[in-house]
C-alpha cells in the first residue's frame, strides 16, 4: 500500500536526518543520563511514554520548513550556493604590466631625450636563473652546429671555456679533484732497466733486485716458525680409525707446539713452593733468638732520631745546591724542549720521503712494492726481437694504483683457480665405494667424482655437506693438498698434474 | 647526514666525526660495495689516511665531506635506476618470458661520464696533465686479449685500439714526441702539448696476458673513465687541427691493421681539404652540411689516390695551423729526406707512431703498404735478424734501437755500430736521466754529445739549404741565420774574455813584481834570482788567499747555515763517491774483460 511505503520513507529519511542531530544532542542526553542515575529509576521519567519523540517532530518541522523555503539547502550542489567574487582581482597578466609600466621619474625625463640611453635604475633580479638558460641555449645551439657539420654526437667538453668567461667563475673553476699523492702516474724506470742497459748502470739495477729478494730471505727466516702441518710418523691409513687418529695425532702435535709454554710456568710453581719452605725455617729461627731489653730499645730510638737529622740536613742542602743550579736547570729544559723540536721536525721530513715512495696505510694490507723488472745478464741479447716477455703492464697499473693511494692494497685480490686449489680443502670419505669388491672400507673421494677429479676439486667444498649424506659412510675427512699427496703416493703425479700449483 | 642532526653518540668534532671507515659509508649512502667502488674511481674519490684511525688500524677511512660530495651525484640515482631495471629483466627471464627480457633489454638505461670529466677536469690542461695514467691504461688494454671471464668486451678492445691510434697519430702529426726509452716493461713515450710533458708507457709486442694477483674489475671501471676522457682530448685536439672527430677511416687499410696509417693519412686529407676548402666554397654557398659533404668526397678522393705516393701528398698539405717552436721543427726535420722500410719482425706499431713523428717516411712489409720493398728510393732498413736474405747496397740495414738512439739524440747518428748481424748495438741510454745531476755520464753518451757538437757545427753554416722548398724558407733562413749569428758573436765574446783574462793575470803579475823589486830595492845585482823568489812567495800567498775566500762565506754564515751547508757538503760528497764507486766498477768489469 502506498501510504506505508510513504511511511516506511519518511521514516529512512528521517534516520538519515536524524544522525547529526543526535550528535548534537549526546551531551544532554548524557547529563540527563547522569540525572536519571542520581535519581530512581522507578519514576515517572522511566516509563515509555514519557520517551521524547522531539526528534521526529523537529524532522516534520524541518520538512516542511524545507518545503515552505524551496528545497533542502545540504542537498544542492555547491556551484548553486556559492560564487566566487572575481570583481576585485586583478588579472595577472594586467599586474605584471603594471609593474612594467610604472616608470620612475628619473627614467621618464632620460627618455625624453633620443640620444641617451636609459640605464635601468635597478638591476634585475633573476639574473642567475637568466644566465643558466642562456648557457643552456648556447650549449644546445652548439651542440646542434657541431652536430650539424660532424654528423657525430660529440661536443667538446672544453669548447666554452673561451667563448663565455663572464665572471672570475667560469674563468676560473674550481677544480674538485686533487691528486692523491705526489706519485706520478706513470714513473719512468731507471736507465739500468733498458732492454739493452750499459753494464755499470745494469749492475746497479740487478744489485737493487738482488737486495730486494735476500729482503725477503731475511724476513722468513728471522720471523717465527709456522706450525707444522703434518708430524713424522706412521700412519695407519688402513685402519679402520685411522683417519681419526691421524686428525688427533695432528691436534696433539699442535698442542704438543704450545706445550712447551705449560712446563715454564709449572716450573715457576714448585720454584715458589721451595720458598714457601724456606721462609718456614726462618720462622723457626726467629723465635729462638733473645728478648729485646730497654737499653737496646733506646738505643735504637736515639740512632733513629740521629738519622732523621742527618737525612733532614741532606735535604736542606741539596734544595741549596739546586736552587744555586737554577741557571743550569733552566739551560738543560732548553736543550731538551730544542731537542724535541728537532725530531718533531726530523719526524714530520721523514713521513714526507716515506709518502713519495709509498702510499700511507691506508687499509688492513701494507703496500708492497713490486720487483724490479729488470734483465738477468744471460738474458741481454741486445735484440727487440728476442726480448724475454717477464710482466704484464697490467701488474705494472695495478701496483701504480695501490702505490698512489688510490686504491687500497689487499692480499687476497681474488679467488683464483691456484688459490682455490691451494688453499681449500678436499674431501676424502672412508667407506665403500661404489661397485667395490670388498667389504673393507676405504679411503676415497666421493662418487662421480672420480674420474674427473679436478671438477671435484672445484666443487666439493660447496657440495660436500648437502648433497653427500655423511651418515652413509663410516668416516670422513677434509685434507689439504700436501696431505692429499701423502695419503696417496701412487697418484701424486695425477694430483701435481691435476691441481695447478 | 644533514648538518643539524645528530645522533646521540655521536661525535660533534675531531677525527671521529670528520672520517667513516668504507662500511659507515656504505651504509649511509645505501649502496653494495661493488658499485660504492665504481663511484668513488669515476668520482675520484680516494681514501685517506685519519691522523687517529678511531675504528682501528685494519680500517679504510674516507672523509665524511668525501661521502656527501658522493650523496649528491645523480649518477648514484642512475646506477639505482639501472639496478633495479636489471631486476626487472631478470624477472621476465625466470618467468620464462624471452620475449619481454629481450624487449626490456634493448631499451636498458644507460649513463654518461662527459659530466664527471667537465667536474674533474675543468680546463683542457687540467684533463693533458691527467693523461698519463689514461693514456698507459688504454695502450694497455689495446693490446689484451678479449675474455668472457674478465667481461672484456671485443669492442671494447677495439675501442681502446682506435683511440691509443688516434692519439699517436695526432702525435706524429704534431711532431710532438720528445723522448722514447725502451726498457724490459714497455716502451716510455714522453711528448710535449701546450706545455705540459706527458708520459706513457706502452706494452711491448710480446702478447700480454691475464694475472691473478691483478683485479681486472678494477681496472676495467677506471678504463671506462679513462676512455671517455680520452676520446674527448682527441676530440678537441683534432678539431683545432681542423679535423673531423671520429674519423673515417680507409676500411681497406683498417682491415690490414693499419689503422695508424689509415689516420695518419686521414688528417692529412681533411686538413688539406680544409686549407683548399675556401677557394672551392668561396663562389658556393657555404653550408655547414654542404661543406661536411664536399669534404667528405674529397677524403674519400684522397684515399682512391694511387698508394704508390704518400710521401708526395703528406708534403703537399701546407703546415700553417702551428706557430712552431724551435724543438718542433728539429723534431720534424730529424728524417726529413730518409725513407724508411720495417721489415716483418721489428715492432711495427711504435715504428709507425715513432718515424713519421720525427718526419720520416715509413713503409713495411705486407699488404697497403706505402710502398714496396724494392723501391729504389728507401735510404734505411729496418731489420732485426741476423742477417737479411737479399741486400740492396743503396739503403742501409740498421737495427731498430738506431732509431730510438737517433731519436733521442736528435741527431743522426752513424749506423756502423747498429749494422745488421754486428754483435751487440751499443747501450740503449735513458732520455729521461738526466746525467749532470746524476754526475756521472756513461761512456756512450759522451761519444752522443760528441756527435751532437759535431752535427750542430755542421749544419749551421749551411741552412735550409735541402729545406728552402719545403719550409717556410724565409722564416727558417732568417732563424738559421740568426742563431748562427748567435753563435758567432757567442765564440767572439768568449774570445775577447779570454783575452781580457790573459791580459789581467799579466798585469796582475807584472804588479807583483814591481811590488817584490819595490820591496827588495837594495838587492838589484840579482833580479833573477829575485824573480824566482817573488814567484815562489806569491805562489802560496794566492793559495792562502783562495783558502781564505773559501772561507769567507763559511766565516760570515750563522751556525745554523753552517751547518746545513755541511750537510749540503757531505751529500755531494755521497753523490760523488758513488761516481766513484761506479767508475771503479766499470773499470774493474774492463779488467775482467
Amino acid at each position: 500500500c502506498p501510504l506505508l511505503q510513504t511511511h516506511t520513507f519518511l521514516s529512512s529519511l528521517s534516520l538519515l536526518n536524524q544522525t547529526p542531530r543526535r550528535r548534537e544532542r549526546a551531551p544532554e542526553r548524557d547529563s540527563e543520563m547522569g540525572n536519571r542515575s542520581k535519581s530512581s529509576r522507578k519514576g515517572k521519567k522511566a516509563w515509555r511514554a514519557n520517551i521524547s519523540t522531539e526528534d521526529i517532530e523537529d524532522f516534520f518541522e524541518k520538512s516542511t520548513k524545507d518545503a515552505l523555503s524551496g528545497g533542502n539547502l545540504s542537498a544542492a550542489p555547491s556551484e548553486d550556493l556559492f560564487h566566487v567574487d572575481k570583481s576585485h582581482d586583478i588579472p595577472v597578466k594586467w599586474k605584471i604590466e603594471k609593474h612594467r609600466e610604472k616608470v620612475l621619474r628619473c627614467d621618464s625625463v632620460l627618455k625624453k631625450n633620443p640620444f641617451v640611453q636609459v640605464v635601468s635604475s635597478s638591476k634585475p633580479k633573476s639574473k642567475i636563473s637568466k644566465k643558466n638558460t642562456n648557457v643552456v641555449e648556447s650549449k644546445t645551439l652548439k651542440q646542434a652546429q657541431k652536430n650539424v657539420d660532424d654528423g657525430s654526437v660529440m661536443t667538446d667538453l672544453w669548447g666554452d671555456d673561451d667563448d663565455d668567461n663572464n665572471g672570475e667563475h667560469e674563468k676560473n673553476p674550481r677544480k674538485i679533484w686533487k691528486m692523491t699523492s705526489t706519485i706520478p702516474a706513470v714513473e719512468v724506470d731507471p736507465a739500468g732497466c733498458s732492454y739493452n742497459p750499459t753494464a755499470e748502470s745494469h749492475e746497479d739495477m740487478l744489485a737493487e733486485a738482488v737486495a730486494q729478494e735476500m729482503q725477503k730471505v731475511y724476513k722468513a727466516e728471522l720471523g717465527p716458525e709456522p706450525v707444522p702441518l703434518t708430524i713424522d710418523g706412521e700412519a695407519n691409513i688402513e685402519d679402520e680409525a685411522g683417519l681419526l687418529s691421524v686428525c688427533n695425532r695432528i691436534i696433539n702435535g699442535k698442542s704438543a707446539y704450545f706445550l712447551g709454554v705449560d712446563n715454564g710456568s709449572e716450573g715457576e710453581e714448585e720454584a715458589d713452593a721451595e720458598n714457601e719452605s724456606s721462609e718456614a725455617g726462618n720462622k723457626k729461627l726467629a723465635r729462638t733468638t733473645k728478648r729485646v731489653t730497654r737499653v737496646v730499645l733506646n738505643k735504637r730510638s736515639r740512632q733513629k732520631a740521629l738519622r732523621k737529622m742527618e737525612t733532614k740536613e741532606k735535604l736542606k742542602e741539596k734544595l741549596s745546591k739546586e736552587i744555586d743550579s737554577l741557571p743550569k736547570i733552566l739551560k738543560e729544559i732548553a736543550k731538551d724542549d730544542k731537542e724535541k723540536q728537532n725530531k718533531l721536525i726530523r719526524k714530520k721530513i721523514a713521513k714526507e720521503e716515506v709518502l713519495k715512495i709509498r702510499p700511507p696505510r691506508l687499509g688492513k694490507h701494507k703496500y708492497e712494492a713490486p720487483p724490479v723488472q729488470v734483465l738477468l745478464t744471460e738474458e741481454m741479447t741486445g735484440s727487440l726481437r728476442k726480448l724475454k716477455a717477464c710482466c704484464t703492464l697490467a701488474r705494472d697499473r695495478f701496483k701504480s694504483l695501490e702505490k698512489r693511494g688510490i686504491l687500497v692494497p689487499s692480499k687476497n685480490i681474488r679467488r683464483s683457480l691456484y688459490r682455490a686449489l691451494d688453499k681449500k680443502k678436499y674431501l676424502l670419505i672412508l667407506g665403500k665405494p661404489f661397485g667395490a669388491t670388498s667389504d673393507k672400507p676405504i679411503c676415497h673421494f666421493p662418487e662421480k667424482c672420480a674420474e674427473s677429479a679436478l671438477k671435484f676439486l672445484f666443487r666439493c667444498s660447496v657440495v660436500a655437506a648437502s648433497k653427500y649424506k655423511i651418515s652413509n659412510y663410516e668416516d670422513f675427512m677434509w685434507v689439504t693438498k700436501d696431505e692429499l699427496l701423502a695419503f696417496f703416493p701412487e697418484h701424486a703425479e695425477f694430483f701435481n698434474n691435476t691441481i695447478v700449483s | 647526514m644533514p648538518k643539524h642532526y645528530r645522533p646521540a653518540g655521536k661525535k660533534k668534532e675531531g677525527n671521529a666525526a670528520r672520517y667513516m671507515t668504507r662500511s659507515q659509508a656504505l651504509k649511509s649512502l645505501q649502496v653494495n660495495l661493488n658499485l660504492f667502488r665504481r663511484l668513488c674511481i669515476v668520482k675520484g674519490i680516494f681514501p685517506r689516511e685519519p691522523k687517529k684511525k678511531v675504528k682501528g688500524n685494519h680500517h679504510t677511512y674516507y672523509h665524511v665531506k668525501d661521502i656527501s660530495f658522493l650523496q649528491h651525484e645523480p649518477l648514484l640515482e642512475k646506477f639505482r635506476e639501472i639496478k633495479t631495471y636489471q631486476k626487472k629483466v631478470q624477472k621476465a627471464k625466470a618467468k620464462k618470458n624471452e620475449e619481454l627480457a629481450r624487449l626490456l633489454l634493448t631499451r636498458q638505461p644507460t649513463y654518461k661520464l662527459d659530466r664527471l670529466i667537465r667536474e674533474r677536469y675543468p680546463t683542457f690542461i687540467d684533463a693533458l696533465r691527467d693523461l698519463d695514467d689514461c693514456l698507459t691504461m688504454v695502450h694497455l688494454f689495446a693490446v689484451l686479449p678479449a675474455s668472457d671471464r674478465e667481461n672484456l668486451e671485443v669492442k671494447r678492445v677495439h675501442n681502446c685500439r682506435r683511440l691509443s691510434h688516434e692519439w699517436q697519430a695526432y702525435i706524429s702529426r704534431t711532431h710532438a714526441l720528445r723522448k722514447v726509452f725502451v726498457s724490459v716493461k714497455g716502451i716510455y713515450y714522453q711528448a710535449e702539448l701546450e706545455g705540459q710533458k706527458i708520459t706513457w708507457l706502452t706494452p711491448h709486442a710480446i702478447q700480454q696476458v691475464f694475472t691473478n694477483d691483478v683485479d681486472f674489475g678494477v681496472l676495467l671501471t677506471f678504463l671506462e673513465f679513462y676512455e671517455t676522457l680520452l676520446a674527448f682530448t682527441n676530440f678537441k685536439l683534432y678539431h683545432s687541427l681542423n679535423v673531423k672527430y671520429p674519423p673515417i677511416l680507409d676500411s681497406r687499410l683498417e682491415a690490414l691493421a693499419a689503422d695508424l696509417y689509415a689516420l695518419s693519412r686521414y688528417i692529412d686529407a681533411s686538413s688539406r681539404g680544409m686549407t683548399v676548402e675556401p677557394k672551392v666554397d668561396a663562389s658556393s654557398s657555404s653550408q655547414s652540411n654542404d661543406r661536411a659533404e664536399s669534404e667528405l668526397r674529397l677524403a674519400q678522393l684522397q684515399h682512391q689516390l694511387p698508394s704508390s705516393e704518400p710521401g708526395a701528398l703528406m708534403h703537399l698539405v701546407a703546415d700553417k695551423e702551428v706557430e712552431e717552436d724551435e724543438e718542433t721543427r728539429a723534431c720534424k726535420s730529424l728524417f726529413k729526406d730518409l725513407k724508411f722500410f720495417l721489415s716483418r719482425e721489428v715492432p711495427r706499431e711504435s715504428l709507425l707512431f715513432v718515424l713519421p713523428a720525427f718526419g720520416g717516411t715509413v713503409s713495411w712489409e705486407g699488404e697497403g703498404a706505402p710502398f714496396k720493398e724494392d723501391d729504389e728510393s728507401i735510404t734505411h732498413h729496418i731489420i732485426d735478424k741476423p742477417s737479411a736474405g737479399h741486400m740492396y747496397l743503396s739503403r742501409e740495414y740498421v737495427q731498430p734501437q738506431w732509431i730510438y738512439d737517433c731519436v733521442n739524440a736528435r741527431i743522426i747518428l752513424p749506423t756502423e755500430k747498429y749494422l745488421v748481424g754486428s754483435r751487440i748495438p751499443p747501450p740503449h741510454l735513458s732520455p729521461f736521466v738526466d746525467n749532470e745531476a746524476e754526475g756521472y755520464v756513461p761512456d756512450y753518451a759522451e761519444t752522443i754529445k760528441r756527435l751532437q757538437a759535431a752535427a750542430r757545427n755542421d749544419v749551421l753554416p749551411l741552412p735550409g739549404v735541402g729545406k728552402e722548398d719545403l719550409e717556410d724558407p724565409q722564416n727558417l733562413l732568417y732563424a738559421g741565420f740568426m742563431s748562427r749569428t748567435e753563435e758567432i758573436e757567442a765564440a767572439e765574446n768568449k774570445k775577447t774574455m779570454a783575452e781580457r783574462e790573459k791580459q789581467y793575470h799579466e798585469e796582475l803579475k807584472k804588479e807583483l813584481k814591481k811590488e817584490v823589486t819595490g820591496s827588495v830595492v837594495d838587492d838589484v845585482a840579482a833580479p833573477v834570482v829575485e824573480e824566482g823568489e817573488g814567484e815562489e812567495s806569491s805562489v802560496p800567498d794566492a793559495a792562502q788567499i783562495a783558502q781564505d775566500t773559501a772561507d769567507m762565506p763559511t766565516l760570515m754564515m750563522s751556525r745554523k747555515k753552517r751547518k746545513l751547508y755541511d750537510a749540503m757538503k757531505i751529500g755531494q760528497k755521497k753523490k760523488s763517491e758513488s761516481v766513484e764507486r761506479i767508475k771503479q766498477r766499470k773499470k774493474n768489469l774492463k779488467a775482467d774483460q
